[in-house]
């Protein structure tokens, strides 16, 4: 296990990373586990703990839903996809962390 | 709407939640072991490796049931929790408006509910809006409201179209004899009475059309509980009133005071009766559809007609309609609360300015953690809804308190007001006034954040992260706008402070009008008499041998009979004219008349300012039955009365023509009675014509004249009236001043609440006065201290500062003399014996204001004068 895993996630971060793991397509909970753990090179390792209750505040926002459906090797799996207001929410969150990210950046003086 | 359809899943279909999120774990679970097992574990170590990683799935579920519930409440409890933090940062501050919303909205609930209870809280009948009341009128003799005759009422019985029912009521008292001999209150109805106003009696049945002349009896809710102990037996009972025998066949249910302490009479259809006297008061019940302008039409015309069959008594007649909801309360009474009701808005508005004021200084203070905020992304509608949030906990604080002000301040009204106003021990905390106090709640917490909200930094939050928090255009900006709000405030202030120092003035007027009479150390009460006490000269006997007994009473100097109590009692009246010169101009004069004992005038304190006092020679105006009409009549007449009939000649010796209009007779005036308030403080010198008591003429209304308190000849007064006759009830034993001050109870209501209410608006301006200026005195600081260390004098900081705030008080003493000046004529029907427009108490309050206003200034003023300027400096 990569020593980056014990990274824990910033409060936020999560929700971000959910939300632009499946603007590209709807995905039951493993597989936005996975993508994350993909697109972030394995830094971030998502948890049931943290996944579900995430999933579901974010359908409660209005920012996903979610349906029943077949997964890839014939399970019934629930898939949540992104909503309108998703799409709006991940848009601004975008934008607020590449702000803060280049604050940052500046403040640490990362080159 | 997608989050209300969650909540209700969440909350109502709880198990559903539960089971598909179980069953979405477990796919979890299964794709987990599926993607190990294709990895190449195999079966049971993929099962085991899958179950850990996992966890524990109950921890999960719970997990994300507190995220559900959480949700909803999750984003507004943050922002809760936010200003309750930044409230308990500056408890003061927190409290001191909390304080000053619970004064405006505890004396507004005070206001409303007393309001709600008389004047929206509908008559306890079916439909009462179809209910009216019925008058006559004479415009010809310029009287717009006067009782029906009874011939009158009976015509308008058989033939109004336009009514389900009309029915009369006719005051009346009796002397119940069961044990303890009682006057009681028992008016004559009409047989339909009931049906009209719509009530069913609880017990036993109504009135029966054909029994107007039968001996039966009614009673009101209170009268059988109070006499009976609400006996269900009581049908058939019969009760002894004034020597007659009455069968009790029915019980009414609880209602109107008005109606609820009495026992009822029927009265029959007399074919000939009477149509000069007017004593009935109607009601009617408009017919389905009718609205009553319809009805008055069709009363008009019917006015018509009787005018033209009997030119005699009902020349000039019509009628009027007037809406039942005038039953509960007067109209003076529903000026005087409406108005109040306006007062106690305007105290509330100064507390919102107030709170306004605090609120703004305080985000003053806290700009750069705003800006700050924003450059971190907040949003600013998210903080623009955190200082509403914080003005809405404020305002309920304030509610909260404010309720527990209010029930004090009912309590205290009710010590306060005695008679004025309606219903005043039915006030209570109902779903109304409830509503009321929600309403005023979200208005104050607008009212009092509109302002903050507004101020929070559009552009320029590099500027304000920048700048040192002094000296700063933004800040210069808002001093502008406090000071407008404090002008504000100074402004309603005065507008209250006005109308409370006119309606007291007017107060005390009326209580320093010159009334005639003595009212200190005297006493009243009634006596009624039964029918017998009319025959064979029993009445007279009574009275002649009552007032010698009183007057071996040592702690009585005098005594005297009237036959209607003065201030309070109701007014007889005739039109009067002197007989050898009728007034060519206008209609005869309208004078009350009474009938009165020769010691009367004496006791009271009414001079005979010329001619003589009633003797025994003396008789009664009226014809005995039996007997020949009286050879001489004679009768007194007041000053006032005297002086209109006989312009510029000497009264006495003159004839007078009574009952004008009606066939009365003449009578010689044989003295003159010096001008009294007969019919209330306000209603200037009375018109009154005096007649002598006699066999015919029995006055029932008792005046002591004591030494020392006239409560305490009571019990020599009962015992001597038992010893006369055993059956004769006392009643309504008052002072004669508390008589007086019962008469004017609504008006010392205004008064009393309208001062206090303006102590209040005095001290909010002065808050407001005293925090505008020293929070910018403290902003000042440096600037001060720059002068002084310049060369300026204390004494010309202190001019420069108390002048700063003196500025906006005195512009606001301006504008609300200004808008007071305009609005004063809706004054005027409050105000009795000074204009609305009085110099003297604008004057007095400008200079009130402007003395508040000096000190509140002068305590931050002082401060500043004492600023040393090396430490001012250092701080820049």
């Amino acid at each position: 296990m990569p020593p980056s895993a014990n990274i824990a996630l910033l409060q936020g971060t999560l929700d971000v990373l959910i939300l632009k793991v499946l603007a590209l397509e709807p995905m039951h909970g493993l597989g936005i586990s996975r993508r994350i753990a993909q697109v972030t090179n394995e830094t971030f390792q998502v948890k049931p703990g943290s996944l579900f209750p995430a999933l579901h505040r974010m359908e409660e926002a209005g920012w996903l839903s979610a349906d029943w459906g077949e997964s890839e090797n014939n399970r019934r799996a629930k898939f949540y996809r992104l909503t309108k207001r998703g799409q709006r929410q991940l848009k601004q969150e975008t934008d607020n962390w590449s702000r803060i990210s280049a604050a940052m950046a500046g403040a640490l003086e990362i080159p | 709407m997608q989050r209300l359809r969650a909540i209700w899943r969440n909350l109502f279909r709880k198990h559903i939640v539960d089971g598909t999120l179980d069953e979405e774990i477990r796919s979890y679970l299964q794709l987990l072991v599926d993607e190990k097992i294709s990895a190449g574990a195999d079966s049971e170590t993929a099962q085991r490796e899958a179950a850990m990683e996992v966890g524990a799935i109950e921890m999960i579920k719970e997990q994300v049931r507190d995220v559900r519930r959480g949700a909803f409440l999750e984003s507004l409890w943050t922002e809760v929790r936010q200003s309750v933090r930044a409230l308990r940062h500056n408890p003061g501050m927190a409290a001191m408006c909390a304080l000053m919303l619970a004064l405006g909205i505890g004396a507004s609930i005070t206001i409303f509910s007393v309001f709600e209870a008389a004047l929206l809280r509908p008559l306890p009948f079916r439909d009462s809006n179809q209910l009216v009341e019925l008058v006559e009128t004479r415009l010809d003799r310029g009287m717009d409201r006067v009782a029906f005759a009874e011939a009158d009422f009976w015509d308008l019985h058989d033939r109004t179209k336009s009514f389900e029912h009309v029915a009369a009521y006719h005051g009346n008292e009796a002397n119940l004899t069961d044990d303890q001999p009682e006057k009681v209150s028992a008016p004559q109805v009409t047989v339909e009475f009931f049906r009209t106003l719509g009530v069913a009696p609880i017990l036993g049945r109504d009135f029966s059309a054909d029994e107007g002349s039968a001996n039966v009896a009614v009673l009101g809710n209170k009268f059988w509980k109070a006499h009976y102990g609400g006996n269900a037996n009581i049908l058939g009972r019969v009760l002894r009133l004034s020597d007659k025998n009455y069968t009790v066949v029915g019980v009414l249910p609880a209602g109107e005071p008005w109606i609820d302490d009495q026992v009822y009479l029927p009265f029959p259809y007399h074919p000939n009766a009477d149509r000069g006297s007017w004593e009935y008061s109607v009601v009617g019940r408009l017919a389905k559809g009718v609205k009553p302008e319809a009805a008055k039409t069709e009363l008009q015309r019917l006015a018509g007609l009787l005018a033209a069959a009997n030119p005699k008594e009902d020349k000039g007649i019509g009628f009027e309609v007037l809406p039942s909801r005038r039953w509960i309360a007067p109209d003076s009474t529903s000026a005087a609360l409406r108005f109040l009701l306006l007062a106690v808005g305007l105290l509330a508005l100064i507390a919102c300015v107030n709170v306004a004021n605090l609120l703004l200084a305080r985000g003053l203070a806290r700009q750069r953690e705003i800006a700050v905020r924003i450059a971190l992304g907040a949003a600013r509608a998210r903080l623009v809804r955190s200082v509403m949030l914080e003005s809405l906990l404020l305002s309920t604080l304030g509610a909260l308190l404010g309720l527990g002000l209010a029930a004090v301040g009912v309590r205290i009204l009710r010590l306060v007001e005695i008679q004025g106003v309606p219903r005043l021990d039915e006030v209570s905390l109902n779903p109304w006034v409830l509503l009321f106090t929600v309403g005023v709640t979200l208005v104050t917490s607008v009212l009092c954040g509109l302002a903050p909200a507004l101020q929070t930094p559009v552009q320029g939050i590099v500027s304000a992260l920048r700048e040192s928090d002094r000296q700063t255009g933004a800040s210069r900006r808002q001093g502008r706008l406090r000071s407008m709000l404090v002008t504000a405030e100074v402004a309603l202030a005065f507008l209250l402070l006005v109308s409370a120092g006119l309606v007291m003035r007017s107060f005390q007027t009326l209580l320093n009008e010159n009334r005639g009479f003595a009212t200190t150390h005297r006493l009243m009460f009634s006596v009624s008499y039964p029918e017998s006490y009319g025959e064979n000269g029993r009445g007279k006997q009574f009275i002649d041998s009552f007032l010698e007994r009183l007057s071996t009473i040592p702690d009585i100097i005098s005594s005297g009979a009237v036959g209607v109590r003065p201030v309070t009692g109701p007014n007889y009246g005739m039109g009067i004219e002197a007989a050898a010169h009728p007034l060519t101009a206008g209609s005869p004069p309208w004078a009350g008349w009474r009938i009165i004992t020769p010691g009367y005038l004496r006791t009271v304190g009414l001079p005979v300012v010329r001619g003589r006092n009633f003797n025994e020679t003396d008789k009664p105006v009226w014809t005995e039955r039996g007997q020949p009409p009286p050879s001489h009549r004679t009768v007194m007449l007041s000053n006032a009365l005297a002086k209109l009939l006989f312009p510029n000649e000497d009264p006495i010796g003159r004839h007078a023509l009574l009952w004008k209009g009606q066939g009365g007779p003449e009578a010689e005036v044989v003295g003159v009675v010096g001008d009294s308030l007969e019919r209330g403080l306000d209603q200037g010198p009375a018109l009154t014509v005096y007649l002598p008591y006699g066999r015919v003429g029995l006055p029932s209304e008792f005046v002591l004249e004591t030494r020392g308190n006239p409560l305490a000849v009571v019990p020599s007064v009962r015992a001597a009236i038992k010893r006369l006759d055993p059956n004769l009830p006392l009643a309504d034993i008052r002072t004669f001043d508390d008589v007086v001050s019962r008469s004017v109870s609504s008006q010392r209501m205004n008064s009393v609440v309208l001062v206090t209410f303006s102590g209040f608006a005095l001290l909010l301006a002065s808050l407001g006065i005293y925090g505008v200026l020293s929070y910018s005195v403290s902003r000042r600081t440096s600037e001060i201290g720059l002068r002084m260390a310049l060369g300026a004098s204390e004494s010309s900081i202190l001019r420069i500062t108390v002048g700063q705030g003196l500025l906006p008080a005195i512009l606001g003493i301006t504008i609300g003399g200004a808008i007071a000046a305009l609005l004063s004529s809706y004054l005027k029907s409050l105000l009795f014996g000074i204009q609305p427009f009085d110099l003297s108490t604008y004057a007095a309050v400008s200079a009130l204001l402007l003395v508040t206003a000096a000190i509140a200034c002068f305590i931050p003023g002082r401060r500043a004068m004492k600023t040393d300027p090396a430490i001012a400096l250092r701080l820049e």
